[in-house]
């Protein structure tokens, strides 16, 4: 149901299926603008930056002194997390735990690639497994929900997690493989809304869910943007962001170096993920996740606009094998085919249809940016 | 249509879901009205062989199937137990196999087999003795499934498509025309086993 | 020529996966169908899965979750919990089972074997045996998952499986369950040469080694672990993994060379 005329932006391919996009007179879209204005100027990965991670380096080195390990890296297999642990060791010389959330979707390519950079690193490997019941639970209760952002639990419980091991084991530092240079053009909010907002979570379990939740980790905004780096001292580093990173360079040194199995697409680490945006959003939103991925290698230069669009003319699933991974989502989250179904003919609804803590995000988001702390961002 | 003849014996699932992964259309035949139409025969079996060939009987299939094997020379995959009823008879049992491929079923004895355990169980390696198009695209040594105590000694040396050893050498593969058996659970030998029951529809 | 068989094995506790020690302290591992699957595309040899609550909750195998199982297996699976006779154990079957394992049924009445071997042939039936050393030698059997010692005979039992036609043994070691140190290699020179039909030992599996080891003393063997195929490094991080073609053809290489 959209009125808006179809258009796409000159210059990367995002177009109206971003129903918030705006265009400028030479036809390029908002987040192209906010990726030239506001990031591409204050993202160093030169000499620059290259000093700023040394700096930032010696000071995990420092904190870590006595300790079996000086940062926790959280690796899921993907290629900017395992990339960034092999970075980690041999290019900053950090002790990193290599630290992995098992939220029950993990693909044998993940556990392989996993395995393989531990191993071959000579590094320690520490999993949090989620209760898969409580997690099936909560996954079921977002599909029912009707919203698009049904891969919150998930995204959640690597974080709330994550966070919740460095304040017990008192790690002051926690790497991600984050990056501007494949993340510099987000998705928008209204195809996947804050997935660190809890209340938007327990609201969605109190009206779909049917088991209590008492072991899946949650957590909320305030805590792990405001309590645990300002008063715990806990931070978040994204080391990629400071030194060039270039994804099709860093995944064929994997595989050279690694025996690293590639994906598909980026977040297919995870079978459910990978459902999710090669199939569920799409489907049934008409939200194509690649949209965002290639805008965002094509602002960096890393893949030009004729490729991204070619691809695109392509589903993002697999068509010959897309009722076989329908059939194994339902298998796995207990339902039939056919309920599964029903979720997917089910009205769609958005992040605003319940309980939600948007208006911390949006006065939080309008500080850090006055700050300078955070460039660009979703919107 | 390839045709899963379901008597009651044999895992039925497993080629169902097999065929199911590839998009290629089969049907259960559980009676002699599933039989009609059908372009390829897939016949499981595990247990005994008496058992089998008591089931089959009862199943009221055996007529129909003959004569689409026989005659309508539709091809035909005997797996495992299934593979030992396309025999005239065998050692294990007292009632008369189907007779579709000249040969009997002998029990392997502890001369043949040196001291190795009953039943052979595991994963063996099948050794092509001559080309077919079942054999397209595995490996160069492919593995099986093995789960059996009994082989198929074929009379006819131009039977044997291929071999594994399991003490001595027994015959795994045979074919007579439109006829196949196979020893091992292609259902259960992950790629390769795929792709021979792949090549088996595509024959 | 025949390869050994590595086999790993999997429990089920509250329709989750779990690692105990010493059959004790079970640890949370996951989602059955993740790992089943994911060591389906690492193409295992076999698959055990043990529900460890069935008998001792006195309830019915959870057959939703076996079919499940079974559909994502493209090699033989094992079900074992809670299987008393043959009614259930044909249900099993029909849900694309290979093999199911018995152990607290069969302890005190053996003659269930050779009643469910006559309805599906004997190659498919499996006696689990759950043993724990005495005190001054010898290996009682225990059942309900660990919680009772039977009152018969190790040796005995092994000679009445061979005569009621059982398809295979396992020989699972309660001491070593969960310690990954080793297998019990003095257990199974006790008993192997009891066992006529295929034998596999869990129990203590620490390392790739311990597996060559096991295979270059006894030749052709299963070889089952739990532990070793889902937890990595010092601490105990749950991980799926198995040995990829080439490096289990090599842990073969000695027992190969020789056949």
């Amino acid at each position: 149901m959209n009125y808006m005329q179809y258009k796409m932006c000159a210059n990367c391919v995002m177009d109206t299926t971003d129903s918030k996009i705006s265009f400028d007179a030479d036809g390029m879209c908002d987040h192209c603008q906010t990726y030239y204005r506001d990031i591409k100027p204050k993202w160093h990965d030169d000499e620059i930056g290259w000093k700023e991670i040394v700096k930032i380096t010696e000071d995990i080195k420092k904190s870590g002194e006595g300790k079996d390990f000086d940062c926790i890296i959280g690796m899921s297999g993907g290629i900017d997390s395992s990339y960034l642990v092999y970075l980690a060791k041999e290019k900053l010389g950090l002790r990193p735990l290599v630290f992995h959330v098992d939220a029950g979707w993990n693909s044998q390519q993940a556990v392989n690639n996993i395995e393989n950079i531990v191993d071959k690193l000579d590094l320690d490997l520490y999993t949090e497994v989620i209760d898969w019941e409580e997690m099936k639970d909560l996954q079921l209760a977002f599909f029912k929900s009707g919203v698009p952002h049904i891969d919150t639990p998930q995204d959640h419980a690597f974080f709330a997690t994550m966070y919740k091991f460095a304040l017990k084991h008192n790690v002051k530092y926690i790497l991600t493989g984050g990056n501007y240079s494949t993340e510099c053009i987000r998705n928008p909010l209204e195809w996947m809304y804050y997935q660190s907002d809890s209340t938007q979570i327990k609201d969605i379990h109190r009206i779909y869910g049917t088991k209590p939740i008492r072991n899946f980790p949650l957590t909320n905004i305030l805590w792990h943007k405001f309590y645990l780096p300002y008063i715990r001292g806990i931070k978040l580093i994204r080391p990629l962001d400071y030194m060039p990173y270039h994804k099709e360079e860093a995944t064929q040194f994997l595989v050279d170096h690694f025996g690293y199995q590639r994906y598909s697409q980026k977040h297919f680490e995870s079978r459910f993920t990978k459902f999710y945006e090669s199939y569920w959003l799409p489907k049934k939103f008409g939200f194509d996740t690649r949209k965002v991925q290639f805008s965002s290698l094509i602002v960096t230069g890393q893949m030009s606009r004729e490729d991204a669009l070619k691809k695109l003319e392509y589903p993002a699933y697999d068509e010959e094998n897309i009722k076989h991974d329908f059939e194994y989502i339902a298998n796995k989250l207990g339902v039939s085919v056919d309920e599964l179904q029903s979720y997917m003919d089910a009205p769609n609804k958005t992040y605003r249809d319940y309980k939600n803590q948007m208006w911390i995000y949006e006065i939080g988001s309008k500080i850090l940016r006055a700050l300078g702390v955070e460039k660009g961002g979703k919107r | 249509m390839i045709a899963i003849v379901d008597y009651g014996v044999g895992n039925i699932k497993a080629f169902v879901n097999i065929y199911k992964s590839f998009n290629v259309p089969c049907v259960v035949a559980s009676s002699k009205a599933n039989l009609e139409g059908i372009s390829k025969l897939i016949l499981p079996g595990v247990g005994s062989f008496d058992h089998a060939m008591l089931s089959l009987q009862n199943s009221g299939m055996k007529e129909a199937l003959d004569e689409l094997v026989l005659e309508k020379e539709v091809p035909v995959l005997g797996i495992c137990v299934g593979m030992q009823m396309l025999a005239k008879s065998s050692e294990e049992g007292a009632r008369p196999g189907l007779g579709w491929i000249d040969g009997i079923v002998k029990g392997f004895n502890s001369s043949t087999i040196k001291g190795n355990p009953l039943p052979h169980m595991g994963w063996n390696s099948l050794d092509v003795a001559q080309d077919s198009y079942l054999f397209e695209g595995l490996d160069s040594v492919p593995r099986f499934y093995f789960l059996h105590s009994y082989y198929f000694d074929c009379n006819s040396s131009a039977d044997v498509l291929a071999t594994a050893s399991y003490g001595d050498r027994f015959a795994c593969v045979v074919n007579y025309k439109n006829i196949y058996g196979i020893q091992c659970h292609p259902e259960k030998s992950h790629h390769n086993g795929a792709k021979l029951l792949r090549n088996f529809g595509e024959l | 020529m025949l390869y050994p068989r590595v086999i790993p094995c999997l429990l089920v506790h509250n329709k989750g996966l779990v690692k105990t020690v010493n059959f004790k302290n079970a640890k949370y591992v996951g989602d059955p169908i993740n790992a089943v699957k994911i060591f389906n595309e690492k193409e295992a040899d076999e698959l055990m899965v043990l529900d460890i609550d069935a008998t001792t909750d006195k309830r019915e195998p959870n057959y939703r979750m076996i079919e499940h199982l079974a559909q994502e297996c493209r090699m033989p699976l094992c079900y074992g919990g809670g299987i008393k006779n043959a009614r259930q154990a044909k249900r099993v079957f029909s849900l694309g089972v290979e093999k199911i394992a018995l152990s607290s049924a069969i302890v005190y009445k053996p003659e269930l074997i050779a009643e469910i071997a006559s309805e599906v042939g004997s190659q498919s039936v499996v006696a689990v045996l759950d043993v724990k050393r005495k005190l001054f030698g010898g290996y009682d059997v225990f059942i309900e998952n660990g919680s009772k010692k039977a009152k018969i005979n190790l040796e005995k039992f092994l000679v009445e499986m061979n005569a009621q036609g059982v398809g295979e043994i396992v020989i699972n070691s309660i001491d070593k369950d969960g310690c990954m140190e080793g297998y019990d290699l003095d257990l199974i020179d006790k008993i192997k040469p009891l066992v006529k039909v295929p034998l596999t030992v869990l129990g203590g599996a620490g390392s790739y080694e311990d597996i060559s080891t096991l295979v270059e003393r006894y030749g052709i063997i299963g070889a089952a672990a739990g532990s070793l195929f889902v937890f990595k490094g010092k601490y105990r991080a749950v991980l799926i993994s198995y040995p990829e073609p080439s490096i289990k053809t090599n842990l073969f290489k000695t027992v190969m060379e020789k056949s």
